[in-house]
């Protein structure tokens, strides 16, 4: 895993010995809230509902033992003992006291971790295929760019007052794990017919109140150029991008108001006159960051292995677990393990210090050291040995990591909501634990198959309830909690927004309208349709009808 | 009626105004009948800005066996977050703790849910 170099650690000493200082201007009264709250966001630290909350970036995802381990200490020493997994693979303590931020800084800073670019309108924490490094579906490791953008964009000075926050999402890979599609930026690597490795580029996806899916305004970058090329759209946006009304600053508005031609040859234009060797990166740069990513303590290893698969016959819930949770791996004899945040009737993406503690063990003993964030609010170790995936498997499950869930119902993605966020118009962790408890078979989750329910509290749609094959959207009818839902959307290669299906419904008719949902799609599916697909193929009216009396 | 909400600045901590003091419990709270006095209280709070951040008054109504925020946000900050019963005031329990949980929110969105049958 790459490590920080002295000017990177330099950077976060300084940064929380700063903060340190300004918190104690604060608490002295010094500085009053409104000039001390952009300083303290811009440490990661937003006040909620009921406490304050630190937002820890992890960059790209990536997280090793140590890192683990001391999230785990902040987690438990400084908060409730546990940690909040978000769509943006940050980690959210909700108990935080402003007099103990400082510390926690100074703590995170020894094992490379801060909360820069956690909030703020500047270029947001890096997302990545959460599969980097060890799928066979790669032309590149996404997370070699995804770390040269952070470096290029941390504390850039023209880029650190945009029109409104920005999200870049990377994938090196066919398939999207990305959901490169809902970013301001998604970035694909793909090497072209001539050899030459080149990123397709999306601009101007992005969800919230008006939500849309980036067109790709480039399909071949050559990969040398990102950061310049990175700096063209910047530019363009910082220049046009609207400042007069929040709801229309991201670069969706801007790239949707243009019309993604004209967006994409202004970007050219600014690009063709920009000093692009100024700002792309050397290659010895480069070479010097792959370095920090190449794959070390492999083993050659058959394809096949025997513990493995005598493992499978001899312990169904294994086999299950194997069916949902293991995913192949481009080195013979490994597989990624997908850790799941989704046990039944618990907070999605929540994970407890003893937990982490778990994991970390585990990445550091059977997964070359190595943890990963998934947007979709789990964990992932990435290189665990076939051989050894029995054994994970039962020091998961020992620590209910081990749900066999991944992609199905009770996988649910759920934000916050009004149960911490400041911004909430209702709940979200509620209804996904009803959802959850409701589908807690894994035969009927598995006879149901792959369907991705996706729970926000407000519009802001920081569960992606646009693109969940069911969203679910919370909003405050005259006090009152209800819920908006919403048919076939995806994040993914299929990508789509979905549908409204009919009035807002209050808290307790939801988890019954998914089961309603359900049963329509059991009903109408044909031969290897999804819900997604039966869907697509049927449309909302069959679904309508169920939930709704009047299907009008 | 009304109340005068804040989050203490040093842990974020909500509190609730009683003649002067910043005290941990809605069930400690000073009711306001009078807007002006209301008012008044708030001027103050907003100048503690050692103590403080976003002082703000809020809406308390009559609920069965006591009063309560009458927004379902405002009674989600006097309890905790309902995921974890564990944390937030509501872990201490007590019978004013009870009034807030089963409060019901003061508008009635009951047209809404008749619309709602299943076929
Ligand atoms: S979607 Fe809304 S309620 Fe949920 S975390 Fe984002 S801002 Fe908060």
């Amino acid at each position: 895993m790459y490590r920080y170099d002295d000017i990177d650690q330099a950077m976060l000493t300084d940064r929380a010995a700063e903060f340190r200082e300004q918190c104690r201007r604060r608490l002295a009264g010094e500085i009053t809230e409104d000039q001390f709250k952009p300083i303290r966001l811009m440490n990661g630290l937003y006040l909620q509902l009921h406490a304050y909350m630190l937002r820890i970036a992890i960059p790209y995802g990536a997280l090793n033992s140590a890192k683990l381990r001391k999230l785990a200490w902040v987690a438990s020493t400084y908060d409730r003992g546990y940690g909040h997994f978000t769509t943006r693979t940050n980690l959210q303590l909700h108990w935080i006291k402003l007099k103990d931020a400082p510390d926690i800084l100074d703590a995170l800073a020894g094992v490379g971790l801060h909360a820069i670019q956690t909030s703020g309108n500047c270029i947001r924490n890096l997302t990545a295929d959460p599969h980097a490094g060890a799928t066979a579906d790669e032309a590149d490791d996404p997370r070699v760019w995804a770390e040269a953008i952070r470096q290029w964009s941390t504390f850039h000075p023209e880029f650190s007052f945009l029109p409104r926050k920005f999200k870049i999402a990377v994938t090196g890979a066919t398939r999207d794990r990305a959901a490169i599609r809902i970013y301001d930026i998604g970035l694909r690597l793909h090497r072209a017919a001539d050899g030459e490795l080149a990123f397709e580029v999306l601009a101007g996806g992005g969800l919230g109140r008006i939500p849309f899916l980036g067109p790709t305004i480039r399909e071949r970058l050559p990969a040398r150029h990102l950061l310049s090329y990175l700096q063209a759209i910047l530019r363009v946006y910082n220049r046009l991008g609207r400042r007069d009304n929040i709801w229309k600053a991201r670069i969706k508005v801007l790239v949707a108001t243009l019309g993604a031609e004209e967006f994409a040859r202004q970007v050219d234009e600014e690009w063709e006159a920009s000093d692009k060797a100024a700002v792309d990166l050397p290659d010895t740069e480069l070479a010097r960051i792959r370095a920090g990513f190449a794959p070390v303590g492999f083993e050659t290893l058959p394809p096949v292995s025997a513990a493995f698969e005598t493992a499978k016959l001899d312990d169904r819930a294994f086999a299950r677990f194997a069916r949902h949770n293991i995913t192949a791996h481009k080195q013979p004899g490994y597989a990624l393990i997908d850790v799941s945040l989704k046990a039944i009737g618990e907070t999605p993406g929540d994970c407890s210090a003893e937990q982490m503690e778990v994991i970390a063990n585990l990445a550091e003993r059977y997964s070359l050291d190595e943890a990963r964030v998934t947007y979709e609010q789990n964990l992932i170790l990435p290189h665990v040995k076939l051989d050894d995936a029995p054994a994970v498997y039962r020091l998961l499950a020992d620590a209910d990591l081990a749900t066999p869930n991944i992609g199905l119902i009770s996988d649910i993605i759920a934000c916050p909501g009004l149960d911490y966020c400041a911004l909430a118009n209702a709940r979200a962790i509620p209804i996904a634990q009803d959802i959850a408890r409701r589908f807690e078979s894994p035969e009927l989750a598995e006879k149901i198959g792959e369907l991705k329910i996706k729970i926000s509290g407000c519009i802001n749609a920081c569960g992606h309830h646009h693109v969940g094959h069911i969203g679910i959207l919370g909003v405050d009818k005259k006090g009152e909690e209800f819920y908006q839902l919403t048919l076939g959307g995806s994040g993914e290669d299929d990508a789509s927004i979905g549908q409204s299906l009919g009035p807002a419904l209050p808290a307790e008719r939801v988890a019954p309208a998914i089961d309603q949902l359900v049963e329509v799609y059991l009903r109408e599916r044909t031969t290897g349709e999804r819900f997604i697909d039966t869907y697509r193929r049927a449309g909302l009216a069959p679904f309508k009808e169920a939930v709704y009396a009047e299907a009008h | 009626m009304k109340a005068l909400t804040a989050n203490r600045l040093t842990d974020g901590e909500v509190v609730f105004w009683k003649q002067g003091q910043w005290l941990d419990r809605f069930a400690d709270a000073e009711l306001f009948d009078d807007e002006a006095v209301a008012e008044a209280a708030e001027a103050h709070a907003k100048t503690q800005v050692t103590l403080l951040v976003e002082p703000y008054l809020i809406d308390v109504a009559e609920v069965e066996g006591g009063v309560a925020p009458v927004s379902y946000r405002e009674r989600l900050r006097a309890l905790g977050p309902t995921n974890k019963p564990e944390h937030g005031k509501q872990a201490q329990g007590g019978a004013q703790i009870e009034i807030l949980a089963h409060a019901h929110g003061a508008a009635s969105s009951k047209g809404r849910i008749d619309l709602i049958k299943r076929k």
